[in-house]
């Protein structure tokens, strides 16, 4: 269960939101800078809201009551970015492994990154370098690279908009099916409503950094 | 002939890889952290770039005189003696050399999106980590650009040598003070031949290191795709 | 240009940038006239005579300035350097009217090469070699010989290649037997004022510099004085540079020779010759 409830005041507007979710895929849908991105960016660790409290079960990861804020490498949220932010200087699976830490690894880690590999379909592409790739192609590393941590919820950040019809059309079915499968929170942001109704279980509105229900 | 320029190789080497680790040292502190004294500390590390060199070598004379508080202190405690040594002419190279080092690298920094730093501390990675694994690599060219300016500036160095380090042959007298002096007392084979080694090691240099960064030109185009909503 | 074909707003845009232009133009050509009026008009009243001397002449000689623009209708421009320098400069011919050298050496190859004019050359000045250090160092050295003490670690004088003084203190040390003994010991430099630099500094124990410099130094005071036997002498040779204003310079030339210079000289630590 997680537990959201904060308060962060912007340039133009505050942000206020509260809600709670489980095992499910939340979409946040809205207008661009109604401050989706920075929700994300509070759960993540990245930005520090001003007010309020952000729980994973009985975790805190934030709380500005009792001075808590644990550090963004230690939460272990995996954050699909919106231009998928793919370490430009790696190859794919140096990419992929990065996270990956040895010592919390059952077996060896150049396995996990060809079995997690396969599952993405990107198998081929293991020594490729991300301008090399396509955007589906990189949308699914991105993805790979995430979730190879296996993170307690997995935040995306408009992952199909930079992508032909098509291609979206091909994804929004891998992503459905990695909904099942790996059965974790998810955030996903998004401003086209179809996609929101097609992959959320639940939907958010956003406006100005308020929840319109 | 040899003196000057095993010199001046050693002294410029020296030089270039304090500016190295002093400059990094400060442009990653400058820009992760929010000190207070942020635009006095860059003030100091570029005034040499507008000081004539012959006045870093009087200020430098002030500060580590044989006559000094720190000049002293220096010599009494850790037997440095920086005034008509080769420790004065590697001084005041490494003054010289580091505003163009440190700039360099404060640019390499800059210009690193900063989403690559965030992705890897989502994926756990602590700051030293991010520091060796992104920072660097995606600075890399400018570190490079920076160290080859920062070699060339040390190599060059004349005025402020001349000041503090005197010009003793086998110490202090690097090559642009084998010049500079071979030009005066009119032995202008020696000038020439000097001259001609100085222009020839440069071009070189600087060759190779365009040839070379001809290849790094992928993380230019990563740059071009990334776009922020 | 057709400025009916353009529209209104163009028009006047076109128009302002040509007012302006205009407007630039005409402050540069009364800029110009009111400069070169100016040259004009000193040029017709006074004769500009262009001086090369030697730097450690720079106090000296500007005092001199002052007195001779006084009576004379001429404006006197200095340009002082090492006399190496200078020598070098005359060569590749610089508009110099008076050169006035710090060694013998530099008037002799302009001499050869044919570039004074003949009968003008004249011993001017003459100085002497002294040590100079600070204070506590006069009760320590009584001799050169006693520059080999371990209390003596750095001696400053000019690299004696390309700087008379220099030149004069290696003949000197050479003479007494001293020059290798204290070869370590040398600090070279690009000219006497860096030596004081150094010895004022404390950086250098003690320095060689002609007595003229010593007596504008500050806090050093003057341990020895070489004798005149131990180099050739120390003069200071001027004459008339060839060009245009031989009559001029002969007539600065005869001033310096005058009882008025002869003080201003003495006070600087300078013997005029004769």
């Amino acid at each position: 269960m997680l537990r959201v409830n904060i308060i962060k005041n912007l340039n133009n507007f505050k942000i206020d939101v509260a809600f709670e979710m489980g095992k499910e895929t939340v979409v946040l849908l809205g207008p661009s800078g109604a401050g989706k991105s920075t929700i994300l960016n509070c759960i993540a660790g990245l930005v520090k809201p001003d007010i309020g409290s952000i729980s994973w079960y009985d975790q805190a990861l934030f709380d500005s009551d009792k001075g808590i804020n644990l550090p963004v490498r230690a939460r272990k949220v995996g954050y699909v970015f919106q231009a998928y932010a793919l370490f430009p200087h790696m190859s794919v699976s140096k990419n992929i492994c990065y996270g990956v830490n040895e010592k919390d690894v059952i077996g060896n880690p150049k396995a996990l990154v060809m079995e997690i590999m396969e599952k993405f379909h990107i198998s081929g592409l293991a020594n490729k370098y991300p301008h090399q790739l396509s955007g589906g192609e990189r949308q699914r590393v991105a993805l790979a690279r995430s979730l190879v941590i296996r993170p307690k919820l997995l935040l995306l950040d408009e992952p199909f908009s930079a992508l032909d019809t098509e291609t979206k059309a091909m994804l929004y079915h891998e992503f459905l099916q990695l909904k099942n499968e790996w059965n974790i929170p998810i955030i996903l942001i998004t401003h086209n409503e179809e996609e929101a109704r097609l992959l959320g279980d639940r939907l958010i509105s956003i406006k100005q950094g308020q929840l319109q229900e | 002939m040899l003196q000057p320029i095993y010199l001046s190789l050693r002294v410029a080497t020296i030089a270039t890889i304090l500016s190295l680790v002093i400059g990094t040292s400060f442009a990653y502190l400058l820009a992760h952290k929010r000190l207070k004294g942020i635009t006095l500390i860059e003030t100091l590390l570029t005034l040499p770039l507008v000081l004539p060199p012959t006045v870093i070598g009087y200020g430098l004379l002030i500060l580590f005189g044989r006559n000094t508080i720190f000049g002293r202190f220096l010599y009494n405690n850790l037997g440095i003696q920086v005034v008509f040594t080769t420790t004065g002419a590697i001084i005041a190279a490494t003054v010289v050399a580091l505003p163009l080092m440190y700039q360099s690298i404060k640019a390499a920094f800059a210009n690193i999106d900063p989403i690559y730093e965030r992705a890897a501390a989502t994926l756990g990675a602590g700051r030293i980590k991010i520091f060796f694994t992104i920072t660097l690599p995606l600075a890399w060219t400018g570190i490079l650009s920076g160290t080859v300016l920062a070699f060339a500036r040390a190599l060059g160095e004349f005025g402020a040598t001349l000041m503090i380090a005197g010009n003793i042959p086998g110490r202090t007298q690097t090559i642009p003070l084998a010049i500079y002096f071979a030009v005066e007392t009119g032995n202008k084979a020696l000038a020439n031949k000097l001259v001609a080694l100085m222009t020839t090691f440069s071009f070189i240099v600087i060759f190779v290191l365009n040839l070379w960064l001809k290849k790094k030109h992928y993380i230019s185009l990563m740059r071009e795709e990334n776009v922020e909503s | 240009m057709p400025l009916f074909e353009l529209k209104y707003n163009d028009y006047m845009e076109a128009n302002m940038k040509g007012n302006v232009f205009k407007i630039l133009l005409v402050i540069f050509v009364v800029a110009t006239t009111l400069v070169g009026c100016n040259t004009k008009g000193v040029a017709e009243e006074n004769q500009v005579l262009t001086i090369f001397a030697a730097a450690s002449l720079t106090d000296a000689l500007n005092e001199i300035k002052g007195l001779y623009e006084g009576k004379n209708n001429t404006i006197l421009q200095f340009n002082f350097a090492a006399s190496g320098t200078l020598q070098k400069q005359i060569e590749e011919g610089a508009p110099a009217d008076v050169f006035i050298s710090a060694g013998v050496k530099q008037m002799d190859e302009l001499q050869a090469k044919e570039l004074i004019v003949r009968g003008t050359r004249q011993d001017l000045l003459k100085n002497s070699i002294v040590l100079i250090g600070a204070e506590k160092f006069k009760e320590k050295i009584h001799s050169l010989e006693d520059l080999q003490s371990e209390d003596i670690k750095y001696v400053a004088i000019g690299t004696p290649e390309t700087v008379p003084a220099g030149q004069y203190t290696k003949e000197s040390l050479e003479y007494y037997k001293l020059w290798e003994l204290l070869g370590n010991k040398f600090v070279f430099t690009k000219d006497v004022r860096q030596v004081l630099t150094y010895v004022e500094s404390g950086n250098a124990e003690v320095g060689f510099i002609y007595q003229s410099d010593a007596l504008v130094s500050k806090n050093t005071v003057v341990i020895l004085e070489i004798p005149e036997v131990a180099h050739k002498a120390i003069v200071y040779p001027a004459a008339v540079v060839k060009g245009k204003a031989e009559e001029e310079s002969r007539k600065f030339l005869a001033y310096l020779n005058g009882k008025e210079a002869r003080i201003v000289f003495e006070k600087y630590g300078y013997v005029v010759n004769k």
